[in-house]
C-alpha cells in the first residue's frame, strides 16, 4: 500500500489548496474487507433504521459468501455513553463484530468526535488489542442511517476516508459492472470490469427517477468504502437471535478537547406532533394548489371540517415548495403533515387526493387506504393507477363543491353544466380559483 | 469592522420541479435540459437566515454557487428574492460532472479564496438538501474541507458577533424527534432547515429589513456589475482533483421509477356528470359531520 499523500507530483505551477492534496487519502494497492454499518443510537437504543442496516447488511454478507466463496463480516459501529450492551445487541441482529467507543461526552452526536472516531476505527487505527481482529486497510462497503445526523456523519466520514457517497438509498445489491469511462478505467476506448460493486439505488430528481449510484476507485486513488446512507424504513430487522456469536470490541483512543467546540447546553423532546393515522379520512393537498397555495389550503381545510373525523395532509412537493402561504393556514404546510415515504403512513376508509401528481414516494404512505379518490386537472398523473375515483377537474372547483355536497348531504353535486363546461374541464387548471365564491 | 458578521450563502441552480415544468423523453427520462434551472428551494431558507443576521448585526453577505455561466441567474435570483451584497460564481469546464466530494473541494477554495481577496468569512449559510438529487451532503463536506464547526438542521439562530459565538436551535430526527440548543464558536457553517423560520421582533429591525430589500432589487437589476466569476486556476485546483476525474461517486445508470401496475381501476369522472358525481359523493356521505359522535380535527 502506498499513500498518495506521498506521491511525487509534477508541480503544474498551480498553489493551494489542492497542489499539496491536503484532502487526498486514498490508497493504491489497498486491501478491503467487510460491510460496516453505523449503528446510530438515540436516549440510549438503537434506533430501527440501525437494526433494519444490519439485517440488510447481513442478508448482502450472506449472499457475497455464496456468490464469491468468500466469508466477509457484518461490522457494526457505534458510540456513546455506555453502549457496550448495544453492541452485544447489534451481534444479536446480526453483526459478527460490534466496535464502540465509550465517552460521557459523546451522549449526543457531535459531528467532529463522531468523525474522527469513526475514521480512526474504519481505517483501523488504535490499539493492537482492538485491532487485531482485522488485516485490511479499510471497510469494502459503510452503511449509514439517512437521518438527521446519519446523513451529515455519512458525508463527513466518507470525505475523512477520501471515498464517496450515495445517500438516501432505498436498494443495495453487489454484483460487477463493467464501466467505459476513461476516469475510471485509465483509458478512453477501454472496458474495465469492477468485481463486487455495492450498487447503490436511489430515487433521484424529487422521486421522478431512480439512479443507481457506482463508488469506483480510479487509477491511483482508490475509493473504499463504498458508502451509502439509507432511508429509514427501506429493509427488514432481523429477529434477534441471542445465540449468536460475535466479537464485541472496545475501541481505543484519545478524544482532543479541540474536537468538543461546538456544545450541546440543552435538549427536548418534541412535542408529538400532528398524527395523521386513525382518522376515518384524509384530505391530501398535492402541488395542485400552486395557483393559489393559500386559497388551496383553506379549501382542502373546509372539506376536512364537513367530515366527522378527517385530517389534512399534504404532499412532500407542498413541504418542500417556496409557497407563501397566509398565517392562518401556513401551520398545515409544515412537514409533520406530510404524507409519503419520509412523512406520515396513512390508511383511513377514505383518502381524497386533491391536485396530487402521484410520485411513487407518496404512493407508499397511502395506498393502503379502502377508498381514493383523486381530483385532477391531469389525466396522465400518476395517481389514475392508484384511485378508484378520477374526477378530471380543477380542485379549485371540485372541492367546494365536495365540500358543499357533504355539510347539505346533498345528492345533486355536479358543477351547474354550463354551455362551454367542456372546453372548461378541459382547459384544466386555467381555470383557477376565483370561482369559489 | 467591530460588531458586523460577514456571511456567505452557498446556493444551487436545480431543475424547476414544480407542476408542469418538468419535461420527459420517451422512455420517460428527465430532460435535464429543457428543464428550466431555478435557484435550490431551500437555498431561500439560507437567505433569509443570513439576512436576518445582516439586519440585526450589519456586516455583509455574499452569494456563492458553483455552475455553468448561466448559474449567473441563480445568484441573481438570490439577490433579488431575498439578499445579497455580491455574487460569486465558481464556473469552469473543468467543474463539470463533480459529485459532492469535488463539489465540497471546490466551495471550499471558494471560501478560501475569497478570504485571501475580499475578507475574513464569519458564518457559512447553506439549505438543506437540493431538489435534484445532492441530499445534504456538500454543506458538511465542505466545512469538513474548511476544518471550521458546523451546526445543521438549524431552526432558530442568534449570533454574538463580539464573543464570536452563535447558539443554535436544531432538529435531531430519530425514532423520536428533540430540539438541541448547540453554541459554536465563528467562523462556522449554519445549515438551515426547511423550518427555519427568521424572527425580527424589534421595528428597527423590520425597518432596516424593508430597506435592504428594496436596495438588494435594485442591485439585482444591474446584476452584472455585483457578479464575479473565478475559474479554476484562479481557485488554484488542480484539475485532476475537481469534475468528473475527482469524484469517486458516477452515475451508473438513471431508470424512471417503473410504473407499479395499476392495483385499482380509477373511475373517469366527468365533474359536469351528475351521475357520476353521484358515485363519489356515495363514498363521502357515510363520513359527514354530525354521522357520529367523532370529533374533527379542524374542528377542535
Amino acid at each position: 500500500m502506498s499513500d498518495s499523500n506521498t506521491d511525487d507530483e509534477t508541480d503544474d505551477g498551480l498553489g493551494h489548496p489542492t497542489r499539496d492534496k491536503k484532502h487526498v487519502r486514498a490508497l493504491e494497492d489497498g486491501h478491503y474487507e467487510d460491510i460496516w454499518v453505523f449503528c446510530e443510537t438515540q436516549r440510549g437504543e438503537l434506533l430501527d433504521v440501525s437494526l433494519e442496516m444490519l439485517g440488510k447488511a447481513r442478508e448482502l454478507m450472506d449472499q457475497f459468501a455464496d456468490d464469491y466463496g468468500e466469508e466477509e463480516r457484518v461490522v457494526a459501529f457505534l458510540m456513546g455513553d455506555d453502549c457496550e450492551g448495544l453492541a452485544e445487541e447489534c451481534i444479536a441482529r446480526g453483526a459478527d463484530v460490534a466496535v464502540y467507543h465509550d465517552d460521557e461526552r459523546l451522549e449526543r452526536f457531535l459531528h467532529k468526535p463522531y468523525t474522527e472516531i469513526a475514521a480512526h476505527m474504519a481505517r483501523g487505527e488504535g490499539s493492537l488489542e482492538s485491532t487485531d481482529w482485522r488485516e485490511y486497510d479499510k471497510p469494502r462497503y459503510v452503511l449509514f442511517p439517512a437521518t438527521n445526523n446519519g446523513r451529515d456523519l455519512s458525508a463527513k466520514v466518507q470525505a475523512e476516508l477520501d471515498s464517496g457517497l450515495a445517500s438516501d438509498c432505498s436498494d443495495l445489491f453487489i454484483e460487477e459492472n463493467e464501466v467505459s469511462n476513461p476516469v475510471k478505467t485509465g483509458e478512453p476506448g477501454v472496458k474495465k470490469t469492477f468485481e463486487k460493486v455495492l450498487h447503490m439505488k436511489r430515487p433521484d430528481f424529487s422521486g421522478f427517477e431512480y439512479s443507481t449510484i457506482l463508488c469506483l476507485d480510479n487509477p491511483g486513488r482508490e475509493f473504499h468504502p463504498q458508502g451509502a446512507s439509507v432511508i429509514p424504513g427501506s429493509f427488514e430487522p432481523m429477529e434477534p437471535d441471542p445465540e449468536r456469536e460475535g466479537l464485541v470490541v472496545e475501541h481505543e483512543m484519545e478524544l482532543e478537547d479541540d474536537w468538543f467546540r461546538v456544545e450541546i447546553t440543552d435538549a427536548d423532546r418534541l412535542e408529538e406532533g400532528v398524527d395523521l393515522t386513525g382518522h376515518d379520512v384524509v384530505v391530501c393537498l398535492g402541488r395542485g394548489i400552486a395557483d393559489d397555495p393559500t386559497g388551496g389550503m383553506e379549501l382542502g381545510l373546509e372539506l376536512v371540517d364537513a367530515f366527522e373525523d378527517a385530517a389534512l395532509g399534504i404532499t412532500r412537493g407542498i413541504v418542500t415548495s417556496s409557497y407563501e402561504f397566509e398565517g392562518h393556514v401556513e401551520a398545515y404546510a409544515s412537514e409533520e403533515r406530510q404524507i409519503g415515504e419520509t412523512g406520515q403512513v396513512v390508511a383511513p376508509d377514505l383518502y381524497v387526493a386533491a391536485g396530487v401528481s402521484g410520485a411513487v414516494q407518496h404512493k407508499v404512505g397511502m395506498d393502503e387506504s379502502d377508498t381514493i379518490v383523486a381530483i385532477n386537472t391531469d389525466t396522465d398523473a400518476r395517481i389514475r393507477d392508484f384511485s378508484d375515483y378520477f374526477v378530471e377537474g380543477d380542485l379549485f372547483e371540485v372541492l367546494p363543491r365536495l365540500t358543499e355536497a357533504v355539510k347539505s348531504d346533498a345528492a345533486e353535486i355536479a358543477l351547474e353544466p354550463t354551455p362551454d363546461a367542456e372546453a372548461e374541464v378541459e382547459a384544466g387548471a386555467a381555470v383557477g380559483g376565483d370561482e369559489d365564491d | 469592522m467591530e460588531g458586523t458578521v460577514r456571511s456567505i450563502v452557498l446556493t444551487k441552480g436545480v431543475p424547476d420541479f414544480s407542476e408542469g415544468a418538468v419535461s420527459f423523453d420517451e422512455d420517460g427520462h428527465l430532460e435535464r435540459g429543457k428543464t428550466p434551472t431555478v435557484m435550490n428551494p431551500n437555498d431561500e431558507v439560507a437567505l433569509r437566515a443570513a439576512l436576518q443576521t445582516r439586519v440585526r448585526h450589519g456586516g455583509h453577505v455574499s452569494g456563492m454557487s458553483m455552475g455553468p455561466p448561466g448559474y449567473g441567474d441563480v445568484l441573481r435570483e438570490a439577490m433579488e428574492s431575498v439578499y445579497t451584497d455580491d455574487n460569486y460564481l465558481l464556473s469552469d469546464r473543468e467543474l463539470a460532472a463533480s459529485d459532492t466530494w469535488a463539489t465540497a473541494i471546490t466551495l471550499s477554495a471558494g471560501l478560501e479564496t475569497y478570504q485571501a481577496e475580499v475578507g475574513d468569512i464569519d458564518l457559512v449559510f447553506a439549505g438543506f438538501k437540493t431538489a435534484d438529487g445532492e441530499t445534504g451532503q456538500t454543506g458538511p463536506q465542505t466545512a469538513w474541507a474548511m476544518d471550521w464547526p458546523i451546526v445543521t438542521h438549524v431552526v432558530a439562530l442568534e449570533v454574538d458577533p463580539d464573543e464570536r459565538r452563535l447558539r443554535a436551535k436544531r432538529l435531531v430526527e430519530g425514532d423520536v424527534d428533540e430540539i438541541e440548543t448547540v453554541e459554536a464558536p465563528l467562523p462556522c457553517f449554519v445549515i438551515t432547515d426547511p423550518e427555519f423560520e427568521p424572527s425580527y421582533r424589534q421595528a428597527s429591525h423590520r425597518l432596516t429589513r424593508k430597506r435592504l430589500r428594496e436596495e438588494t432589487r435594485e442591485r439585482a437589476a444591474d446584476h452584472d456589475d455585483h457578479l464575479t466569476t473565478w475559474n479554476h486556476e484562479d481557485l488554484n485546483l488542480d484539475p485532476d482533483y475537481i469534475g468528473l476525474d475527482g469524484s469517486p461517486t458516477i452515475v451508473s445508470s438513471v431508470d424512471p421509477i417503473p410504473k407499479a401496475p395499476s392495483e385499482r381501476e380509477a373511475t373517469m369522472v366527468d365533474p359536469t356528470d351528475a351521475d357520476a358525481m353521484d358515485d363519489v359523493l356515495e363514498e363521502l356521505r357515510p363520513h359527514a359531520a354530525g354521522t357520529s359522535d367523532h370529533a374533527t380535527e379542524a374542528g377542535d
